[in-house]
């Protein structure tokens, strides 16, 4: 089942949560939408449930209009942040609870429901559950029941609201690899909500960057991520360093500071340079190209080692990450001078200078 | 080995000895229990105490002539007659509004919580006159209630109307806090699954407000059969007709009557006992069916 998303806006009072969004989601791909808090995503999400109203545009389900249509009718399987769980109910019954809900004539039998969610509790791996309380299981278990029973039902499209976002590091990293897996499976068409670009980059075939309403990038994780199509997008996917730089007609670019007056050539254009904080070399002798910098704070983050140094130009702290094997064949301690190198950049021309 | 196999000892010890860093001295511990302890028995077990002891004093034959004798058996059976309508009434308006109030975004809607509390807020006597302004023959609706043959004051409906109106808060205020806090979500994933809205308030809705919902009922019930000021206005008292058990309580009292006074105080405080065993036996049968489906 493909998702259609045409001109959909929805405010709250006057707050537009959702900006003239269009949006195709291919059948069978798993999609993030990915943005910071209040960018829309989740709205966006529950107006293709059905659970918000949009104040206009269409949603379309293959090439059925469902814009009006009721949330039980759709089809949708919808996982919650906070698994929003029966609680009176054992997970046998949470997950038989499509089922059972079904009018009479559509209704299975209860052999038949039985083996049913029995069948998606072993898919999820906890059929040793059946007999239990929501409350005696761990945030991680709730989750995976909240995935069956949203499953029980076959439904065309599977929603998940930062379905992770209320669990631990450890676990939510073990949950989004079962669930890409799981995608692979059962191939339905799956769109999740997060604001962790690690989590979308990891499971997601594709990613919709979403800030204040609108949709900033659209695209695979590798060209969200090795070709942000702005800088927003590039400074929400990972730690980035802006410097002001000049980029001749060549192409060719030179990282400047904000103090530099030296007068701009005729083939030259003023721009920022994103540059990741792990596309940074770090240079212990002057080299041309090379900007000069203090070594501010060293902090080791188990393999990793982050550097904050301070540009000598203009005092403007930049971000270095580099492996912590790689940083003490440097021998660099706090203080000490050194020079720094982009390997890699993106320049955006005349962007907020 | 010597060092791991002394350690828990001397801290268990030392734990032992002083007390937690939390706990407050002794003396505070009983002082507030002997205070609760003290304003119970004053207030609230020697009262019945005197209510059961002057009930029972002259014999189980007296009790029993009391509250068989036909004026008595009136007022039970009007006062289970009215607890019949106002009890199941607000227990759906108490749903009712405290569904739209957790559930919903709307106008006036701090407006419409403080005005449930005007009951409680308002003296009973004062409801019972207002009805009797707007209603009595006298009233703004008289002339039109008579020519349509209808009797509402110093009469059943009257009594219904003012206890419904003054026990209308207990179950909406139980729920409101309640239902506001569980929020919608429950709702919303039953709705995803293909629920109708009806259906899930049967099967998540309602499973989810059970205990606020009984308590409430409970409140309700136990106010609804004691009200007596309102009442007592708009009822007109005749006897075997429009009393009451509280009216009829105090008619038996004025005329000096005090042991068959007691005696039908003794059973409506009987039947207010009554509902609160009924609430802590079902709270205990499904805490039974719980912790047996755990024990699994």
């Amino acid at each position: 089942m493909s998702i259609h998303i045409e001109g959909v806006n929805k405010r709250f009072g006057d707050f537009v949560a959702v900006d003239n969004v269009n949006l195709d989601i291919k059948t069978g791909e798993l999609t993030a939408l990915l943005g910071p808090s209040g960018s829309g995503k989740t709205t966006l999400l529950r107006i293709i449930a059905g659970l918000e109203h949009p104040d206009s545009g269409v949603i379309r389900f293959n090439s059925e209009d469902i814009t009006g249509q009721h949330v039980s009718e759709r089809g949708v399987g919808f996982v919650f942040q906070h698994y929003a769980l029966f609680k009176h109910m054992t997970v046998f019954e949470n997950v038989a609870y499509g089922l059972t809900v079904k009018p009479k004539k559509l209704r299975p039998s209860k052999a038949e429901i039985a083996k049913k969610v029995n069948k998606l509790l072993e898919l999820v791996q906890l059929d040793w559950t059946a007999d239990r309380y929501p409350s005696q299981l761990s945030g991680g278990q709730r989750q995976r029941i909240a995935l069956a029973r949203a499953l029980a039902v076959e439904p065309k499209v599977l929603l998940l609201d930062e379905p992770f976002g209320a669990l631990d590091a450890k676990v939510r990293a073990e949950l989004r690899r079962w669930l890409r897996r799981l995608h692979d499976e059962i191939h339905v068409t799956s769109v999740f909500v997060t604001h962790d670009q690690e989590e979308a980059l990891e499971v997601a075939d594709r990613i919709v960057v979403m800030n204040k309403g609108r949709i900033e990038q659209d695209g695979t994780p590798e060209q969200v991520y090795d070709n942000p199509a702005n800088p927003f997008v590039y400074e929400f996917l990972g730690n980035v360093n802006l410097f002001h730089a000049r980029v001749k007609a060549s192409g060719e670019t030179k990282f400047t500071s904000a103090s530099d007056d030296t007068a701009q050539q005729a083939d030259e254009q003023d721009g920022l340079a994103y540059v990741r904080a792990h596309e940074i070399e770090v240079l212990t002798s002057a080299e041309p190209d090379a900007l000069p910098v203090t070594l501010d704070l060293i902090t080791m983050v188990g393999p990793t080692a982050r550097l904050e140094v301070l540009n000598q130009q203009d005092g403007k702290l930049v971000h270095i990450e580099l492996p912590k094997e790689q940083f003490k064949a440097l021998n660099l301690k706090s203080g000490d001078a050194a020079w720094i190198k982009p390997k890699y950049s993106q320049v955006f021309l005349g962007e907020g200078i | 080995m010597t060092t791991t196999n002394t350690l828990p000892l001397t801290s268990a010890a030392a734990v032992q000895d002083t007390p937690k860093a939390t706990a407050e001295p002794r003396w505070v511990k009983w002082t507030l229990v002997g205070t609760a302890l003290t304003f119970l028995t004053l207030f609230l077990i020697l009262p019945l105490m005197v209510v059961l002891y002057g009930a029972f004093e002259a014999g189980m034959q007296v009790w029993w002539q009391a509250v068989t004798e036909p004026d008595a058996l009136a007022a039970i059976r009007l006062t289970l007659f009215v607890l019949l309508i106002v009890v199941p009434l607000n227990a759906v308006f108490g749903v009712a509004i405290a569904w739209a109030i957790a559930k919903f975004e709307f106008r006036g809607k701090t407006i419409l919580i403080s005005i449930i509390d005007m009951p409680f807020a308002i003296s009973p006597v004062v409801v019972g006159l207002i009805f009797v302004i707007l209603l009595g023959s006298q009233g703004w609706f008289g002339p039109w209630l008579a020519e349509h043959d209808l009797r509402i004051i110093f009469a059943v409906p009257g009594i219904v109307i003012v206890i419904l109106f003054g026990t209308l808060p207990f179950v909406a205020r139980e729920l409101i806090p309640l239902m506001q806090q569980q929020g919608k979500e429950e709702e919303e994933a039953s709705l995803t699954l293909g629920a109708s809205g009806w259906k899930t308030f049967w099967y998540v809705t309602l499973p989810n407000i059970k205990w606020g919902l009984i308590y409430g009922v409970v409140l309700c019930n136990a106010r609804a059969m004691g009200e007596f000021g309102a009442v007592a206005i708009v009822s007109g008292r005749i006897r075997g007709e429009t009393n009451t058990m509280p009216l009829h309580i105090e008619v038996l009292y004025n005329e000096y009557m005090f042991t068959a006074a007691f005696a039908v105080s003794s059973l409506l405080t009987g039947l207010a006992l009554v509902t609160i065993v009924v609430k802590s036996w079902i709270e205990w049968k499904d805490e039974r069916k719980k912790t047996s489906s755990t024990a699994r």
